[in-house]
């Protein structure tokens, strides 16, 4: 069978790529990312289970919750493996900081006024 | 009838005392006035923080923008909607807050709940980005603002919020509706930065997060800051010797991941990563030496994997080769 030299150099480029591509993943392996090491080793264990199906679950809820298509697979990537667990277990009720709702103002009111009144005491406990 | 006003009047002078000795018990003083001490300054107005008034439900990208437009990040919010915004809850949830800023190499902190934390950052430059609730415990309404800075003589805080490019708040008032949001507060970081009242094991996980798609220098430079602040942390050690290691510096590498050893004998991810450097410094019984004193009985994944694979190839260089280089009799590193 003979090859074209176009065909010869692909496959050459493509081999040498893939050597490249396995020596590269060998060494890196070894390396432990310090993410790993400051969380707790329970965690750890769990979260390389877990992350998998989570980062599936986060990526339907963004879908659901009306984030544009084309920015989903930014937003999944840049949480890492703690994020998405915080993420796919509170994306509903986590704190959703958006406008000033100056209707809202009149129950604030009432909290500063207990407040000043000493009813609450926030400042106690720094 | 008479009665009934006399019945008010004692009810109203009953209730007169209780609300004047209510208010006696929390007379206080001002309270940015007490952190002063540390900065001796009385006010500071970060006044180069740029603004962007916020578009509708949009004050997360708004004030994220201002925060990493301060840390020198080009930035709008418009650009960062697609990344912060979340339609259906109308607003913008603090994990994504904190995580959008490695987009942009940058770090980001969430400083500890007191107003000590806000004005060391103050003081320091840095305007910080905080979460207030104007609703109740039960029915909350979240906003995010910028707080670029105070002036401890009237007792107030200078926020950039929603449409108003500068906002006086009292402490007092600030305080509730930082109270009620969890006093949340986030500063973002140019890597080297540390905030001034950190806690070196939230900065660390703050740098491993950052440290994750980040180049080797912008990783080296959040590590390096921290192996000088707190010498006595492994993990600051790791960071930075893994730094040098993806920046193809293995003698540098080995050096920190040996110093992280010499502080905790036991860290089995120093002892795994020392090893990896030493064995491609071409000294694989030096490696060996590293690896044989992990105890694996205990090892999670994924540093059990990592372990057993630097075993893998450590044996085999050990047993292709008579003896590590020259060079590796020479100890690694002058600490």
């Amino acid at each position: 069978m003979r090859l074209s030299l176009w065909r010869k150099t692909s496959i050459a480029i493509l081999s040498v790529a893939m050597l490249n591509l396995g020596f590269v993943g060998a060494t890196q392996a070894a390396i432990v990312d310090t993410a790993a090491l400051v969380t707790t080793d329970r965690e750890a264990d769990l979260s390389t289970v877990r992350a998998q199906l989570e980062r599936a679950e986060v990526r339907a809820k963004f879908e659901e919750m009306g984030v544009d298509a084309t920015a989903i697979d930014r937003r999944v990537a840049q949480l890492n493996d703690r994020e998405l667990h915080q993420m796919a277990v509170d994306i509903q009720n986590a704190p959703a900081g958006g406008d000033v709702v100056w209707i809202i103002g009149a129950v604030f009111i009432v909290l500063i006024i207990l407040e000043l009144t000493g009813v609450i005491d926030i400042f106690k406990k720094t | 009838m008479r009665k009934r006003a006399a019945f008010a009047a004692a009810r109203f002078g009953f209730l007169l005392p209780l609300i004047l000795v209510l208010s006696a018990c929390v007379a206080r003083g001002p309270f940015i006035a007490p952190s002063m001490a540390e900065g001796a300054r009385t006010s500071v107005e970060l006044d180069a923080t740029p603004f962007f008034p916020q578009d509708r439900y949009q004050c997360g990208p708004a004030a994220l923008a201002m925060t990493l437009g301060a840390s020198d990040v080009t930035t709008t919010p418009e650009e960062l909607v697609p990344l912060v915004y979340l339609p259906a809850r109308k607003g913008s949830l603090q994990v994504e807050m904190q995580a959008t800023p490695r987009k942009f190499e940058r770090l980001s902190y969430v400083l500890s709940p007191n107003f000590d934390s806000i004005v060391a950052e103050l003081n320091a430059g840095r305007p910080v980005l905080v979460l207030h609730n104007y609703g109740l415990p039960a029915w909350p309404k979240w906003h995010y603002a910028v707080v670029i800075g105070y002036d401890s003589a009237r007792d107030r805080f200078i926020l950039r919020s929603g449409t108003k490019r500068r906002d006086e708040w009292r402490a007092r008032t600030f305080m509730v509706a930082w109270h009620h949001a969890h006093r949340w507060a986030m500063v973002v970081l140019r890597p080297g930065e540390i905030p001034v009242n950190a806690d070196p094991r939230l900065y660390l996980q703050a740098a491993a997060d950052f440290e994750r798609g980040a180049r080797p220098e912008a990783a080296l430079r959040a590590f390096d800051a921290a192996v000088k602040r707190w010498p006595a942390e492994p993990v600051a050690w790791i960071g930075r010797g893994t730094a040098q290691y993806r920046a193809g510096r293995l003698t540098e590498a080995s050096q920190d991941y040996a110093a992280a050893v010499r502080i905790d004998a036991n860290h089995a991810g120093a002892r795994n990563n020392y090893a990896q450097a030493l064995l491609e410094l071409g000294c694989p019984r030096r490696a060996r030496e590293q690896l044989s004193a992990i105890d694996g009985s205990s090892l999670q994944s994924p540093l059990r994997e990592a372990v057993s694979d630097t075993r893998v190839q450590v044996d085999a260089a050990v047993a292709q080769t008579t003896a590590d280089s020259p060079e590796c009799t020479i100890p690694v590193g002058g600490y």
